[in-house]
């Protein structure tokens, strides 16, 4: 069997697990309901959930809320690594400032996002702003963190060849420091996405009248459990499809290329 | 012409609070065209003495002439060759041979052809749009030559190079090495704690004596080029070196116990 014949027959079964796990999810969640062990309002059967998927879809309300999140989550972020690599490069330089920050680390990466929100509420407000506080907050650490240790991991002894050769100063740190840190730099983006993924939808349940965590939100004040759970089953595939054909695709196409991948 | 002096290079190390001499007062010229190579026990300093030429690491005293004029910080016109591991994995085999020379700023054509150039005489031609960790052992460290060749350095500095090699492709990188060093003309000096890749490699074999280091006995070997690993006629030129070396060695041993 060629190579490309097997990559799709291994993507085909992979779907089909997936499939499969799905419809036995889809299966209980009906047995449960059909059962009656909750009242029909606590939870609603697949099909109510379908059917007000179809409602939402039709009326507008789930593409303009996962827009609205999707803007602020990506204005956020940008924000965020921004702001990270700069703070986390400026570690690298001024090594004290680097070595007193990173003690710090543990409890900025650790700290809950959710626990951002009435400081930033204070702060700023309850508007887009205030939001957006919340998210960076809760991922530039992680960032920072993460640019900080990934060049301080770097083998000496690539840095060494590099001045060897005459690298020095920015370009040192452009064809050297940054590639030979970038797999573990993506690492630290995957982790830092999910972290503002949390908090956009905690910042937007409690903040907000717009978006994903906002709908969550309503569903819970008007009773609406089908609400709930088509808002979360989209926050949960948004996530994944995020995670599974961006960031997990950009990491793989790295290793590959550097040849991390060939343990045996 | 003297290429190289080190004049009583002086080097200390902070070991666990402790100040251990590293280098105690090392001399050494290097002429034009020499090959030079420096062996003694592991651990004697002989790395650290190269780092110290490179300019990687700083000597406490002493200094280091490059025809005549003191060096300090590293620099192309004395180009490395590492033990291993020293490859950019994120570059293709011809953009590693590049490397330096674009640094340099030459403009990409001029150094595609001269990088082809080496990647021909180390004979990877065909290997130029691979990344290295598709090349063997041996295959990656002809790319570190062509690597270190492609700058045109002043003086080519190489740190056990062969060491993580099976013997059958060292013994064929013993042979390559010689007919680029005739070929090329360049000044090398060789680190090894290999005795008979000193005897088969170098004109001048620097023998280092164990902590604190310093050259404890030049041996002159004036035989035909190539030389093999087979060649029976070396034997006197390595026992020679072994005498030598035999005290270094248990003194190294027993400091390691202690």
């Amino acid at each position: 069997m060629s190579d490309t014949v097997k990559r799709h027959k291994r993507n085909f079964d992979d779907a089909a697990n997936a499939a499969l796990f799905i419809a036995a999810f889809i299966g209980i969640w009906q047995l449960v309901f059909t059962l009656g062990i909750f009242p029909q309002i606590s939870l609603p059967s697949p099909t109510m959930v379908a059917e007000t998927f179809a409602k939402i879809i039709s009326d507008g309300t789930l593409f303009w809320s996962v827009g609205v999140t999707l803007g602020r989550l990506l204005a956020a972020f940008a924000v965020s690594i921004t702001l990270g690599t700069l703070v986390g490069f400026t570690m690298i330089k001024f090594k004290s400032f680097g070595k007193t920050l990173n003690s710090f680390s543990a409890g900025l990466l650790a700290f809950p996002s959710i626990a951002w929100v009435p400081f930033s509420i204070l702060l700023i407000g309850f508007n887009e702003f205030g939001i957006m506080f919340v998210v960076v907050m809760s991922s530039v650490f992680s960032i920072m963190i993460s640019t900080y240790s990934s060049i301080r991991n770097i083998p000496p002894i690539y840095l060494d060849a590099a001045k060897n050769m005459g690298a020095k100063g920015l370009l040192l740190f452009r064809h050297v420091t940054i590639p030979a840190a970038t797999p573990s730099l993506i690492i630290g983006l995957r982790q830092a996405w999910s972290f503002s993924w949390h908090a956009v939808i905690g910042a937007e349940i409690l903040m907000s009248i717009v978006g994903l965590g906002h709908i969550l939100s309503v569903g819970r004040e008007f009773l609406d459990m089908s609400q709930v759970i088509a808002s979360m089953i989209t926050i949960f595939t948004i996530g994944l499809l995020v995670d599974r054909f961006l960031l997990h695709k950009l990491e793989d196409k790295i290793r590959a290329k550097w040849g991390l991948d060939n343990h045996r | 012409m003297t290429k190289l002096q080190a004049k009583n290079i002086i080097k200390h190390f902070d070991h666990n609070g402790n100040s251990v001499v590293a280098l105690d007062g090392v001399n050494l010229n290097v002429e034009e065209g020499d090959f030079v190579c420096i062996v003694g026990p592991s651990g004697c300093g002989k790395s650290t003495f190269l780092n110290i030429v490179a300019g990687l690491e700083k000597p406490d005293s002493g200094e280091i002439l490059l025809n005549g004029k003191p060096i300090s910080d590293p620099g192309p016109d004395r180009t490395m060759v590492f033990q291993e591991g020293a490859l950019f994995p994120w570059l293709k085999v011809i953009d590693n041979v590049e490397f330096g020379l674009k640094m340099a700023g030459i403009p990409t054509d001029e150094r595609r052809e001269i990088s082809r150039r080496y990647l021909d005489m180390m004979q990877l031609t065909k290997f130029a749009d691979s990344y290295t960790y598709q090349l063997s052992t041996g295959m990656k460290q002809r790319v570190a030559i062509a690597r270190a060749l492609a700058m045109d350095p002043e003086i080519l500095l190489m740190d056990e190079p062969f060491a993580a090699l099976d013997s059958q492709t060292r013994d064929l990188l013993l042979v390559e090495l010689q007919l680029i060093w005739e070929r090329t003309k360049k000044t090398i000096i060789f680190v090894t704690h290999n005795i008979s890749e000193s005897v088969i490699l170098g004109n001048k074999v620097e023998v280092f004596k164990n902590r604190p280091s310093r050259i404890k006995k030049e041996i002159i070997i004036d035989y035909r080029r190539p030389r093999l690993a087979e060649d029976e006629n070396l034997q006197q030129y390595y026992h020679q070196i072994l005498d030598e070396l035999k005290s270094e060695v248990i003194a190294r041993t027993k400091d390691e116990i202690q």
